[in-house]
C-alpha cells in the first residue's frame, strides 16, 4: 500500500469483510431471483408486504451496517463524549482534511454504490417508477452526517446518540414532504446536493478537535491553579455513610443521569409535535405514545454503556462484594428510571395543557370510562404507569449479565441479534392483517406463553443453584429474592384476574402473563455473571 | 514457621497455549519490603493479579493473610493497597471526590494522613484525574493506596510515568516508611536498580517460573565471586541466560 488513502480503505474492506460478503450475497440472491424471472417470461409483481421483505427490509438493514462501519461505530463507545473517530489515526501523518475525507469518501462510495446495486439488481414492481440520483444522494447524506456528527466530541454523555438521530430524522422528513409534494428529481438533487459538503467541513471540525483532545466540559479542569478553584478548594465534603452508598454515588455520577439527560434532551422536540398536530387527533395520539415509549427506547442504548465496568481494575479492586456491585447498578437503574419518569411525567401534562390537547385525552379517558367503569380505569392507569416505569428500568438492567461479563463481543452480538428482529417486522405486520393466522395464534396463545415460562424457568433452575453453590448471593438474599419475586407475581395475577374479567382469557393465561413480566432469569445471572468476570 | 501475609503454592495459568505461570510457589512474610523483577511479560502482573483475586488459580493455591482472594474478596482487599500498572483512575472524578469515595471503602482510612499525602504529592482537590498528568495520576493512586495504612500494599510498576527524582524520592519514602511501621510491600518491576535500592527481599520471575527468590543480601553474597559485588541486573541477566528461552 502506498498511499494512506489506499492503507485506510483496505483496513475497512479487512475489518469488514464478513458485512461486506454478506451484502453482496444479498445482491447475488436478488440477481439470481430477476435472472430466473427473465427466463420464464414473468415480470415482477410485488405487494407492499412482499416489497418490504424483499426490498426495504434488506436495503435498510445493510445502509445501517454502512453507516456503523464507516462512523467506527462497531469499535468505539457511543455513548462517550469524546470522538468516535479512532484516536489511533489522529497520529498518522496525515493531514486533517484527509482524514476527514478518506473515510467519508469511502462511506459514501458504499452508500451510492449500495443504492445503484439494488436499483438495477433489485425486484422492483415493473410499473414502479424508481428514481436513480436522488435516493443516492439521500443515502450519501445520511451517511455523511453519522459520520460528521458522531466524530464530534460532545459536553454530554448520550448526546452523540440524541444529536445525530434528531439531525437524520430532519433530513428524513425534509425528504419525506418533499415526496408528499411531488417534488421533482431536480428539486430532490438540489435539496440534497449540499449536504455532504456540509457534513465534510462539519466532520473536518470534528476531527480538529478531536485530535488536539477537545472535549466539551473539560474547561472547568483548565484552572487547576485558577481563582475559581482556588475558591472552591475550601469546601467541605461528607463523607460517604456506607460503601454501597459511594458505589451509588459513583454509579450515578458514571451512567446513571445518562438517561434523564437524554430523555430531557429528546423531550422537547417531541412536544413541540403535540402543537404541530393538534388538529389531527390520530397524531396526537400516536405522538403521546412515542413520548411514553422514549424513556424504554432510550434505556436500552443507555443500557450496553452502563454494564460496561472496569472490574480488572479500579472497580474490581474496591473492597466489596461482587453482589454490591451489581446490586449498585441495578439500584442506579431505579433512581434513573424515576427521574426518567418524573421528568415525563411533569411534561406530559403541561404539554397536552399547553397544547390544547388535554380536552382530546379527556374525552378518550371518558370514553375508556365508560366502557371499563372507575375503578378499572383507575386500574388501567395505574398498570400502565407502573407497566412503563418496571419496562424502562427493564431495559437498562435485563442485558447487565452480558456487559458485566467483560466480553465486548457478547454484547454486540446481543445489540445485532436485537438489530437483526427488526427483519420480523415487516412478516409479524403481514401476519396480523391475516384473520386466519390471528384466530391460530391466539389458540396457541397459552402454549406459546407456556413455553417461554419453561423457557425462563429452565434459566433460572440452572441460575439459581449457581448462585447458591457460587456463595455470591447469601442465603438470606436468595430466599428474599425469590419471595419477593413469587409475592410481585401473584400480587400482579391477582390484579389482572380482578380486571380482565371475562371467560375468553383463561386465569391460568393471565399466572403465565404475570410470570413473564416480571424478570428473574437474566436479571439473577448479572451477579454471576459480573463475579466470573472480576474473578477470572 | 513465618508469619505469611502471601502463600502461593503451585500457582500456574495458562492463557490458551502460553503458560503465563508455571507451578509457582511463593510465600510472603510479614514486614519487609518484596521485589518482584522480570522481563515484560514474564508473568509479574498475572502473579499480582491471582494476589489481588481478579485472576482464578487453575492449580494451586493462593492465600492472603490465610484467605482466598477469589472467596472472599473483601476480607483480603480491605487489608490489601494497591496502585495498578495501568493507572485506571475514573477520569471524572476530582482528587477531592476520589479521596472521598475511597474513604467509604475502608474503616481504616486516615483523613489527616490522605491530606498530608495529597500536600506532600502537590495534588490539587478540585483537579479532575483526567486532566492530571501521569506522574500526577501515579501519585493520585498511590495517595488511595496508602491513605488507610494498608497491612500489605501491592504496587505493580508503580515507577511507570514518574520522573526519575520523584521516583527516588516517593516511592523509596514511601516503601521505606511503609516497611518500617511493620507492614508488607510487594512491589513488581523490571528496573532493577530501583528494586536494588528499597527491597529487602527479591524474587526474580522469568516466562512464569520463579528462577531465584531470596534476601537481597544472600543474592548478593551467593553470587559474588572474587571479592566483587554483582549488580542485581547482572545475577538477573546470569540467571534468565542460564534458562533455554
Amino acid at each position: 500500500m502506498r498511499t494512506p488513502a489506499r492503507a485506510l480503505g483496505w483496513e475497512f474492506g479487512r475489518c469488514y469483510r464478513g458485512g461486506f460478503f454478506a451484502i453482496a450475497a444479498y445482491f447475488a440472491f436478488v440477481a439470481a431471483f430477476r435472472l430466473a424471472m427473465r427466463a420464464r417470461g414473468q415480470t415482477v409483481e410485488l405487494d407492499d408486504v412482499q416489497m418490504a421483505l424483499a426490498i426495504t427490509v434488506p436495503l435498510t438493514a445493510a445502509f445501517i451496517y454502512l453507516l456503523a462501519v464507516f462512523s467506527f461505530g462497531l469499535t468505539g463507545d457511543l455513548g462517550a463524549r469524546h470522538s468516535l473517530f479512532p484516536p489511533r489515526l489522529f497520529t498518522l501523518p496525515m493531514t486533517t482534511s484527509a482524514l476527514a475525507a478518506w473515510p467519508m469518501l469511502y462511506g459514501c462510495a458504499a452508500a451510492v454504490v449500495l443504492w445503484a446495486v439494488e436499483r438495477v439488481l433489485g425486484p422492483w414492481p415493473s410499473d414502479m417508477h424508481v428514481p436513480i440520483v436522488w435516493p443516492a444522494l439521500l443515502a450519501a447524506s445520511l451517511l455523511a452526517w453519522t459520520q460528521a456528527l458522531t466524530w464530534m466530541p460532545y459536553p454530554l454523555r448520550g448526546l452523540r446518540v440524541a444529536v445525530t438521530i434528531l439531525w437524520l430524522a430532519t433530513i428524513d422528513t425534509i425528504v419525506i414532504l418533499a415526496m408528499h409534494f411531488k417534488a421533482h428529481e431536480s428539486v430532490m438533487v438540489v435539496l440534497l446536493a449540499p449536504h455532504v459538503p456540509l457534513a465534510y467541513v462539519v466532520a473536518r471540525y470534528a476531527i480538529a478537535r478531536g485530535r488536539r483532545g477537545d472535549v466539551p466540559g473539560r474547561r472547568d479542569a483548565r484552572g487547576m491553579s485558577g481563582r475559581r478553584v482556588r475558591g472552591s478548594r475550601e469546601r467541605k465534603t461528607v463523607p460517604f455513610a456506607s460503601a454501597g452508598g459511594a458505589l451509588a454515588w459513583f454509579e450515578w455520577h458514571r451512567h446513571g443521569w445518562t438517561l434523564p439527560s437524554l430523555v430531557a434532551i429528546l423531550l422537547p422536540f417531541e412536544v413541540a409535535l403535540l402543537f404541530v398536530f393538534r388538529g389531527t387527533p390520530e397524531l396526537v395520539i400516536d405522538t403521546l405514545f412515542g413520548i411514553l415509549a422514549t424513556p424504554a427506547f432510550m434505556a436500552g442504548f443507555v443500557a450496553i454503556a452502563a454494564s460496561r465496568t472496569n472490574l480488572q481494575g479500579f472497580t474490581g479492586t474496591r473492597p466489596i462484594s461482587s453482589a454490591e456491585l451489581a446490586a449498585a447498578t441495578m439500584k442506579v437503574a431505579i433512581w434513573s428510571t424515576a427521574a426518567t419518569w418524573v421528568l415525563v411525567g411533569a411534561a406530559m401534562p403541561l404539554s397536552l395543557f399547553a397544547s390544547g390537547t388535554l380536552p382530546l385525552m379527556m374525552a378518550r379517558v371518558r370514553d375508556v370510562q365508560h366502557v371499563l367503569g372507575t375503578p378499572r380505569t383507575v386500574a388501567l392507569a395505574c398498570l400502565v404507569c407502573a407497566g412503563l416505569m418496571i419496562w424502562t428500568w427493564k431495559r437498562l438492567v435485563q442485558s447487565l449479565y452480558l456487559g458485566f461479563t467483560g466480553r465486548e463481543w457478547l454484547s454486540k452480538a446481543y445489540a445485532l441479534l436485537t438489530l437483526s428482529f427488526l427483519v420480523l417486522i415487516g412478516p409479524l405486520l403481514w401476519l396480523a392483517g391475516d384473520r386466519r393466522v390471528v384466530s391460530a395464534v391466539w389458540d396457541l396463545l397459552p402454549w406459546i406463553l407456556f413455553g417461554f415460562v419453561a423457557l425462563k424457568m429452565t434459566a433460572a433452575a440452572v441460575i439459581v443453584p449457581k448462585l447458591f453453590s457460587s456463595r455470591v448471593l447469601s442465603d438470606r438474599v436468595l430466599v428474599t429474592a425469590a419471595a419477593s419475586w413469587s409475592a410481585v407475581v401473584f400480587g400482579l395475577y391477582a390484579l389482572f384476574a380482578w380486571f380482565v374479567d371475562t371467560p375468553y382469557v383463561p386465569h391460568y393465561v393471565l399466572m403465565l402473563i404475570a410470570i413473564l413480566a416480571i424478570p428473574l432469569a437474566r436479571i439473577s445471572a448479572a451477579p454471576l455473571a459480573l463475579a466470573a468476570n472480576r474473578h477470572r | 514457621m513465618i508469619d505469611a501475609v502471601i502463600d502461593i503454592a503451585g500457582l500456574t495459568r495458562r492463557f490458551g497455549d502460553q503458560a503465563a505461570l508455571d507451578s509457582v510457589s511463593l510465600t510472603i512474610g510479614r514486614g519487609g519490603v518484596y521485589g518482584l523483577v522480570g522481563t515484560n511479560g514474564a508473568g509479574k502482573t498475572t502473579l499480582i493479579k491471582h494476589i489481588l483475586g481478579l485472576l482464578r488459580a487453575e492449580s494451586g493455591s493462593v492465600r492472603v493473610f490465610g484467605r482466598d482472594p477469589v472467596a472472599d474478596p473483601v476480607a483480603v482487599l480491605s487489608r490489601t493497597g494497591y496502585l495498578s500498572e495501568e493507572n485506571d483512575l475514573p477520569g471524572w472524578m476530582r482528587v477531592d471526590e476520589l479521596m472521598r469515595y475511597s474513604r467509604a471503602f475502608y474503616p481504616s482510612w486516615d483523613d489527616a494522613y490522605a491530606e498530608e499525602l495529597r500536600t506532600a504529592f502537590a495534588l490539587d482537590s478540585r483537579a479532575r484525574i483526567r486532566t492530571l498528568s501521569k506522574g500526577q495520576k501515579a501519585r493520585a493512586g498511590l495517595l488511595v493506596a496508602l491513605a488507610y495504612r494498608p497491612e500489605l500494599l501491592v504496587l505493580d510498576e508503580p515507577s511507570s510515568g514518574l520522573d526519575p527524582v520523584v521516583r527516588r524520592d516517593i516511592v523509596g519514602a514511601v516503601i521505606r516508611t511503609i516497611a518500617e511501621e511493620g507492614r508488607t510491600v510487594l512491589f513488581s518491576s523490571h528496573l532493577l536498580d530501583e528494586v536494588e535500592q528499597v527491597a529487602d527481599h527479591v524474587t526474580m520471575i522469568d516466562r512464569g517460573r520463579i528462577v531465584l527468590s531470596a534476601p537481597l543480601g544472600e543474592i548478593r553474597a551467593t553470587h559474588g565471586a572474587a571479592g566483587r559485588v554483582p549488580s542485581l541486573d547482572e545475577i538477573f541477566i546470569a540467571q534468565v541466560r542460564t534458562k533455554p528461552r
